[in-house]
């Protein structure tokens, strides 16, 4: 029907823009227009009313159209020479193309579908206008060598990847004159990169995408992604982040299980979102001891569902042994510290170094490892307080410490990437000064302005306490976690004894999480365990010093406090980083071996380092040789080093990196065949959407396949000569020019006044 | 003649109830309850073991002690003149007043730092040796002074094998940790009570030698320190006596403050 009234398929008018033929101008023929109106208007003045108005407009359109049509418009387009041009016809033979290609298991698949689309209609009406190259294409594109044979495609490549394949048909096509580009899919893959797109745009080639597959999700329950920490210390408690989602099982349970080969290192029920949903669970897990290990992610098939494969994912996981050393300053000496001390003692991890203001001018110190540690006092230096992972300041004024000081101590989290953890007290948060200092910045609440916030316990007759309670967030926290459900977990806070203490601590700031409260017993609720990332580090408030209380008042073997305590100080050290750290881009490969390595070397004041030697990346791969990647200095960001490797075989790679005088570093990454083409089965229109619209192209569906040929001619891309397609005799035009009157004459019947 | 002196003795003990303890340098207050504070100096009340009365060696002991039991020896004036010395010497947030914990409530685990004497008259009854047995284990601490000789030591072990039964007493070394946390107690030397200012006497009853013992946890730190062969609470209670040398009180104090600290850092 568009074609019949407006004689050129939608493409034209798409690529196209509109232009005035006629010699004289364009702007005398609004003026025109205006001016027709206008003497109809004045003509009719007497006689106004909404019939008048109503005629007046049907008069006056009749007119415009005139006008218009004098003025002969066309469309000025490009189009494309035929039997000049190629275009280049791009068919999917990855695996998921095997798939039926409707909602029902039986019938054509997708790719017998495609096919049945080239042969029927496409190809043919390709070939009568232009030269057509027909490709398979998966990771890369394989011209047919018998154009006429398309039984030689089958799906069997491990995974589409047509951002790549696209890039191997510009180099391929670089002097020829390619027009346009089909490409025939599923649409089973990530997305085209800028750069892709960029190299398309200059070319100005359009590509017609045809979606093949089901628009519907199958009847399937999909472990979409998992979120697992790099690296873990040996024996701690990981927690993972695992996405699942599903069509057809709505509020189902399914058993999530973890595993470390044979070993099940945690298993737990999931409820299942609603249709279309992603729910988001975490599930912890313990480490174990040090090794690079692959943690495999599986939920329990249920009856019913379309595809196991996608049940199941692996993550890789560094689990190193690092004593992490914490520095605890103390300004009086409490029961806190000595219980956060006995602690301490039993995880193998940390190294608790502690400084206590024992008098007005005495401090007594624990945990140093030689004489002169902490000798002289808190440090002065970076390079003596930098050598700590984490950094605990108990009831310490904030004037107790010299300007000096409190710069290093900001610079411990925001440049070092240290942990930071502020004890309540009598002498800590606001009264002890810190809302006015310059550490103010680096607390997670705005302390109130006001003193005498620390309230110690009242343990009279009938005294009423503080206890704690966790927040939403709290309940399934690595930090707060006492028990793995999280409604069982924040019964368990609920039920823990009264705090010895609890100290009003101020507003969290935007950004800030608050895992947990304190119930004071005037009624108010108050932040008690308050985190946030500060620069590259972490800073974190407990607004209390009576977590000991639990310690002696539970029952003789409850780990709750030594656990809630362990937890919290690996949370506030072992993330913090070395003189030299490494990453991979991406840690996870999927059906390519592009990985980028970089290394970020630090002095000991943790500023990037200058002077370093030229560092190499040595890489042990899944078949166990190794390999030396050189590392490249980066002339932008001084101490950055980086290589880019190619890892060609599936499985898992560990890269050491050594640079003497500033540390070892290991970084673990893992490249997955045929894994992702297992996620996501349904047609992915939006990918194939996207890719044809950003490139002056259309999306199709299979039905309409033998359209697309006609919209091939309108590009600029290949051999193309200007044209301009003429307007004024489209059907349309006509048809106004004929209803327009005949509406008028309508009216006039209809309030009789023919 | 025989009821005179029985009444004399009522009317005697009636006198020590009413005002308690040690009164010649003046009566003390009842311990006010409303300060708060981040360590209370702890007092344990226990019940004396049948048949023990603490009468032996002494000086003047038996009418002191009254209806409250041996626990209360020196009680309070040697608890309040410790808090003093302890506020002043070092940074410790304590409280100005003692405070008595018994071991029939759960009360006790709020304090981690008990104080007992006369501790060769203890008993406990089952769940309360469980209760010092878990307080002891969970981190808590006790400090228990002035029982002097063998037969003392023998009762005291009685009570702390209902403890533990098979924990070891070990002697502490010079060099312990207990000893230098905060004054080095290189120079200890056996602290007597008043019966010193009359006498000269350092030790009661046979024993001669102080012995600073202790037992130990299962990562060695000390969870029941024995001050055996002393009196350091008389000599913080006799500290301001004109009579009682101040070289005595000061390693009490010394000692104690040391006890103290170290309770609040292992």
């Amino acid at each position: 029907m568009f074609q019949f009234l407006f004689r050129y398929p939608p493409a034209a008018y798409a690529r196209g823009h509109f232009v005035l033929l006629a010699a004289w101008p364009a702007w005398v023929l609004p003026l025109l227009v205006i001016a027709a109106a206008g003497v109809l208007l004045w003509l009719l003045r007497r006689r106004w009313n909404r019939r008048t108005a109503a005629v007046w407009g049907l008069q006056s359109a009749v007119i415009a159209v005139i006008l218009l049509l004098l003025w002969q418009p066309a469309l000025a387009v490009s189009e494309l020479q035929p039997e000049q041009n190629i275009v280049a016809v791009l068919v999917d033979d990855s695996r998921s193309m095997a798939l039926p290609n409707a909602d029902a298991d039986s019938g054509p698949t997708r790719e017998q579908a495609a096919l049945n689309s080239l042969q029927s209609s496409l190809l043919p009406a390709l070939r009568r206008k232009y030269q057509t190259r027909v490709f398979s294409f998966d990771s890369k594109i394989t011209r047919l060598a018998d154009a006429g044979n398309l039984s030689q495609i089958k799906p069997a490549a491990l995974a589409t990847r047509i951002q790549d394949s696209l890039r191997q048909l510009l180099d391929q096509t670089g002097s020829l004159p390619v027009g346009a580009v089909v490409l025939l899919s599923d649409g089973a893959d990530a997305g085209v990169d800028s750069a892709t797109m960029a190299a398309l745009a200059a070319r100005h080639i359009p590509i017609h995408t045809v979606g093949f597959g089901s628009l519907q999700p199958p009847r399937d329950v999909s472990l979409d992604d998992v979120e697992l920490p790099a690296e873990a210390l040996a024996k701690s408690r990981v927690q993972a982040t695992v996405s699942v989602r599903q069509n057809g099982f709505a509020s189902q349970h399914a058993a999530l299980t973890v595993r470390s080969g044979n070993a099940i290192l945690a298993s737990q029920p999931i409820t299942l979102p609603p249709d279309g949903q992603t729910a988001t669970v975490p599930v912890m897990f313990n480490a174990g001891p040090a090794a690079p290990k692959t943690i495999s992610f599986e939920l329990a098939p249920l009856p019913g569902e379309s595809s196991r494969a996608d049940n199941t994912q692996s993550r890789l996981i560094n689990v190193v042994t690092r004593p992490q050393r914490v520095l605890y300053i103390e300004g009086e000496p409490r029961w806190e510290y000595k219980f956060i001390r006995r602690a301490e003692a039993k995880d193998s991890q940390i190294q608790l170094v502690s400084m206590v203001r024992a008098t007005q001018n005495k401090i007594y110190r624990q945990g140093v490892t030689d004489p002169a540690e902490l000798a002289d006092g808190f440090p002065a230096r970076a390079q003596d307080l930098f050598r700590y992972q984490a950094l605990i300041i108990g009831s310490v004024e904030a004037a107790y410490f010299t300007p000096l000081q409190q710069d290093l101590i900001q610079a411990f989290a925001e440049r070092r990437g240290g942990g930071i953890l502020f004890l309540g007290g009598q002498y800590s948060l606001a009264d002890g000064g810190w809302a006015d200092s310059a550490m103010a910045p680096l607390l997670p609440l705005t302390l109130p302005s006001h003193k005498a916030t620390f309230v110690r316990a009242d343990l009279g007759p009938g005294g009423k306490n503080a206890t704690a309670a966790l927040t939403s967030t709290g309940g399934s926290s690595i930090v707060t976690r006492l028990v793995d459900d999280p409604a069982a977990n924040a019964r368990k806070w609920r039920g823990l004894p009264f705090l010895m203490d609890y100290q009003d601590a101020g507003i969290p700031k935007p950004g800030a999480t608050v895992l947990a409260n304190v119930l004071a017993p005037d009624g108010r609720t108050l932040p008690l365990l308050t985190l946030e990332d500060y620069g590259r580090g972490r800073t974190a408030v407990l607004a209390t010093s009576g977590t000991w209380r639990w310690q002696m008042n539970l029952p003789l073997g409850d780990p709750s406090h030594d656990l809630f305590w362990n937890q919290l100080v690996r949370w506030l050290s072992a993330p913090s980083p070395g003189q030299l750290t490494a990453r991979v881009s991406p840690p996870t490969l999927y059906d390519s071996g592009a990985a980028h390595l970089t290394a970020d070397v630090r002095d000991a004041d943790y500023n990037p380092a200058a002077a370093v030697p030229t560092l190499t990346a040595h890489i042990q791969q899944p078949d166990g040789a190794a390999v030396d990647a050189p590392m490249q200095a980066s002339p932008q960001n001084p101490g950055e080093f980086s290589a880019d490797f190619n890892a060609s075989l599936p499985g898992p790679y560990l890269a050491t990196i050594n640079a003497p005088g500033f540390g070892q570093t290991t970084v673990s990454f893992e490249r997955f065949d045929g894994v992702a083409e297992n996620f996501h089965t349904e047609q992915n229109r939006d990918l194939l959407e996207r890719l044809a619209h950003q490139t002056g192209g259309a999306y199709w569906q299979p039905s309409q396949a033998g359209q697309l040929a006609a919209a091939i001619p309108y590009s600029s891309a290949g051999i193309a000569t200007q044209q301009n397609l003429p307007l004024w005799n489209l059907p349309i035009n006509f048809l106004l020019l004929l209803l327009l009157p005949l509406g008028e004459w309508f009216l006039r019947r209809k309030w009789g006044v023919v | 003649m025989k009821l005179a002196l029985v009444l004399l003795c009522v009317a005697i003990a009636a006198f020590a109830v009413q005002f308690g303890g040690y009164q010649r340098y003046g009566r003390f207050q009842p311990a006010p309850t409303n300060e708060r504070a981040e360590f209370a100096w702890s007092r344990l009340q226990y019940d004396p073991a049948v048949g023990s009365s603490g009468g032996f060696g002494g000086y003047g002991y038996g009418f002191r002690r009254g209806r409250r039991g041996l626990w209360s020896t020196d009680y309070p004036k040697a608890d309040r003149t410790f808090l003093d010395a302890l506020k002043r010497l070092t940074r410790i947030n304590a409280r100005s007043y003692e405070q008595p914990v018994s071991l029939s409530t759960d009360d006790v685990f709020n304090y981690p730092f008990l104080y007992a004497v006369q501790v060769q008259s203890w008993t406990f009854t089952p769940p309360e040796a469980l209760k010092l047995h878990d307080y002891l284990l969970k981190g808590g601490f006790l400090m228990v002074d002035d029982f002097h000789g063998t037969a003392d030591w023998d009762n005291f072990m009685l009570g702390m094998r209902m403890v533990f039964p098979n924990r070891p007493v070990v002697d502490l070394p010079d060099n312990d940790e207990i000893f230098h946390v905060l004054y080095n107690l290189d120079d200890k030397f056996q602290v007597p009570g008043e019966q010193f200012v009359n006498t000269g006497r350092t030790y009661e009853k046979d024993g001669y030698v102080p012995k600073w013992r202790a037992i130990r946890d299962d990562d060695g730190r000390v969870m029941v320190a024995i001050c055996h062969n002393m009196h350091l609470g008389d000599a913080w209670e006799w500290a301001d006596s004109p009579q009682y040398p101040e070289k005595f009180a000061g390693m009490a104090f010394r000692i104690g403050v040391n006890y103290v600290m170290y309770s609040m850092t292992h």
